[in-house]
C-alpha cells in the first residue's frame, strides 16, 4: 500500500520545491515582472526535452547492440517523455516570446531547431504505430531514434553558430541562478522518475502480451 | 588497394544497375522532373517582385522545389527491389550492405543533380536570377547538399519501405531530418546572390559537415534496416 504512494508522493514534493523555488525564493526581475518566471520552467523542460532525446538515442544504441526488449522500452519512455517536455518548451517559449519579444512566433535558429525536433519526435511515434512486429518496430524506430539525435547539438549550439535572439551566456542575479538550478534539478529527477514508470509499465504490456500469445498457441 | 578498386567497382556496377532499369522502363524520374517544372513555375508565378528582392526568396524556394520533385524518386528507391522480389537475389551476390547503401545514394546524388540540371537554368531564365554567376562556390553548395539530403533520404527510404503508410511517413521522416541541409542549402545560396561570399561559405561549411555525419550515420545504420 505505501509502495504505491511513494512514487506520487515523492513526484509532488519535487513539484512543490520546484514551485516555492520559482514563486517564493526567486526575486522579481525588475523588466518583465512576475512573467520572467516562465524562464525558470522554459530552462528545465527544454533540457529535459533534450536529455530526452539523447536518452532515446542511447538506449536505441544499445537495443541494436544487444537486442533485449528493455532498451527499446526504455528507449521509447524516453521519447515520449522527450516529446511531452519538447511540447512544453515549445508552448513556454511561445509565452515568453509574446511578453519579451512581442511575437508569440519568430523563426529564430533555436526556435526552429527545437520545432524540427518536436516533429521529429511525432514522426518516430508515427512509425512505431505503423509496425506490428515487435522486432521490426523496435529495431526500425532504433534506427530513427539515433538520427534523431542529430539535431541536438544544433539546438544547443544554434544561438553560437547563428545569430540569433537567444541569450548565449545570460547574466542572472545569484539567486535567479539558484533557483534555475532548483528547477533544473526537480523537474529532471520528475521526468526520470516518470520515465522509469513509463518503462516499467511497457515491460508489463509486453509481457502481458507474451503470455496471451502464449496461451492462445 | 585492390579492395577499394574492388569496392568502387561493385557500388558502380549497382548504379549501373538502378540506372538501367531506369533507362529502359522509365518509371519515376520523367514524373520527377515534370513535378519540378510544375512546382518551379508555380512559385515563379506566386512571386511578383523586384528583381533583387527576388533573389533574397529565390534560393530558398529553389531548395524547396528540389526537395519536394525529389521525394518522388525517394518513394520508388527500394520499391523495385520489393516489388519484383529481388531484394533477396542482390542480398545473394557478393556485396556488403555498405556497398548497397552507397550505391543507392549515388543513384539519389545523381537524381537530385539531374533536378538542378533542368531547374536551375529553368529558374534563371524564368525568374531572371544570376545562379551561375559564381559557378564555382554556387556548384560546391549543389554537391555538399546534394550529398547531405542522398545520404539521409536513402536512409529513411530504406527504413519505411515496405511499411503501410510508405509515401506519408517518407516526407514527413525526410523532411525535418533532412530540415538542416535544406536551409543550410538555401541561406547558402541566397547569401551567395546576395554577394556575401563570407557567409556563404560558412553555410557551405555546415553543409559539408551535414554531410559527413549522415553519410557515416547512414552506412553505420545501414544495415540494422536491411536485416529481414
Amino acid at each position: 500500500m505505501y509502495r504505491i504512494l511513494i512514487v506520487p508522493a515523492g513526484l509532488a514534493a519535487l513539484l512543490a520545491l520546484a514551485c516555492y523555488a520559482i514563486f517564493v525564493i526567486a526575486p522579481q526581475e525588475v523588466t518583465m515582472g512576475d512573467t520572467q518566471r516562465i524562464v525558470y520552467l522554459h530552462v528545465a523542460v527544454a533540457w529535459c526535452g533534450l536529455a530526452g532525446c539523447i536518452v532515446m538515442g542511447a538506449t536505441a544504441a544499445a537495443y541494436l547492440a544487444r537486442r533485449a526488449p528493455a532498451w527499446d522500452h526504455w528507449s521509447q519512455a524516453a521519447g515520449e517523455l522527450g516529446w511531452l517536455c519538447t511540447t512544453l518548451t515549445l508552448a513556454t517559449g511561445s509565452l515568453w516570446a509574446h511578453e519579451a519579444w512581442n511575437t508569440w512566433w519568430t523563426w529564430e535558429p533555436r526556435l526552429t531547431a527545437s520545432l524540427i525536433l518536436w516533429i521529429i519526435f511525432a514522426g518516430y511515434f508515427l512509425v512505431r504505430s505503423s509496425i506490428d512486429d515487435p522486432e521490426r518496430r523496435a529495431r526500425l524506430s532504433a534506427v530513427l531514434a539515433i538520427l534523431a539525435v542529430a539535431d541536438v547539438p544544433l539546438i544547443i549550439m544554434a544561438t553560437r553558430w547563428f545569430r540569433g535572439i537567444h541569450p548565449i551566456t545570460p547574466q542572472m542575479d545569484p539567486r535567479m541562478r539558484l533557483v534555475l538550478l532548483i528547477s533544473v534539478a526537480c523537474f529532471t529527477a520528475f521526468f526520470a522518475t516518470l520515465i522509469a514508470v513509463r518503462r516499467r509499465q511497457l515491460d508489463l504490456i509486453a509481457h502481458t502480451t507474451n503470455l496471451e500469445n502464449a496461451s492462445l498457441t | 588497394m585492390n579492395s577499394i578498386t574492388n569496392f568502387a567497382r561493385t557500388c558502380s556496377w549497382l548504379v549501373h544497375k538502378d540506372l538501367l532499369r531506369e533507362l529502359r522502363a522509365p518509371r519515376v524520374w520523367p514524373t520527377m522532373l515534370l513535378l519540378g517544372m510544375i512546382l518551379s513555375l508555380a512559385v515563379e508565378m506566386q512571386i511578383e517582385l523586384p528583381r533583387d528582392q527576388k533573389q533574397k526568396v529565390l534560393g530558398g524556394l529553389m531548395w524547396l522545389v528540389i526537395f519536394f520533385a525529389w521525394t518522388v524518386v525517394l518513394n520508388r528507391l527500394f520499391a523495385g527491389e520489393r516489388d519484383e522480389s529481388c531484394w533477396q537475389a542482390l542480398l545473394l551476390y557478393p556485396v556488403t550492405l555498405g556497398m548497397i547503401y552507397l550505391a543507392k545514394l549515388v543513384v539519389n546524388f545523381l537524381a537530385l543533380a539531374a533536378i538542378e540540371a533542368l531547374l536551375v537554368p529553368a529558374l534563371m531564365i524564368l525568374a531572371d536570377v544570376p545562379l551561375l554567376a559564381r559557378a564555382g562556390p554556387f556548384l560546391a553548395i549543389l554537391v555538399a547538399a546534394n550529398l547531405g539530403l542522398a545520404a539521409v533520404g536513402t536512409l529513411v527510404s530504406s527504413l519505411t519501405s515496405g511499411l503501410t503508410r510508405q509515401a506519408s511517413l517518407l516526407v514527413v521522416l525526410v523532411l525535418p531530418l533532412a530540415s538542416p541541409v535544406v536551409i543550410g542549402a538555401g541561406q547558402a545560396t541566397v547569401a551567395l546572390l546576395g554577394g556575401d561570399p563570407t557567409s556563404s561559405f560558412r553555410w557551405l561549411q555546415l553543409l559539408s559537415v551535414f554531410a559527413a555525419v549522415f553519410v557515416g550515420l547512414g552506412l553505420l545504420l545501414f544495415e540494422f534496416i536491411i536485416e529481414e
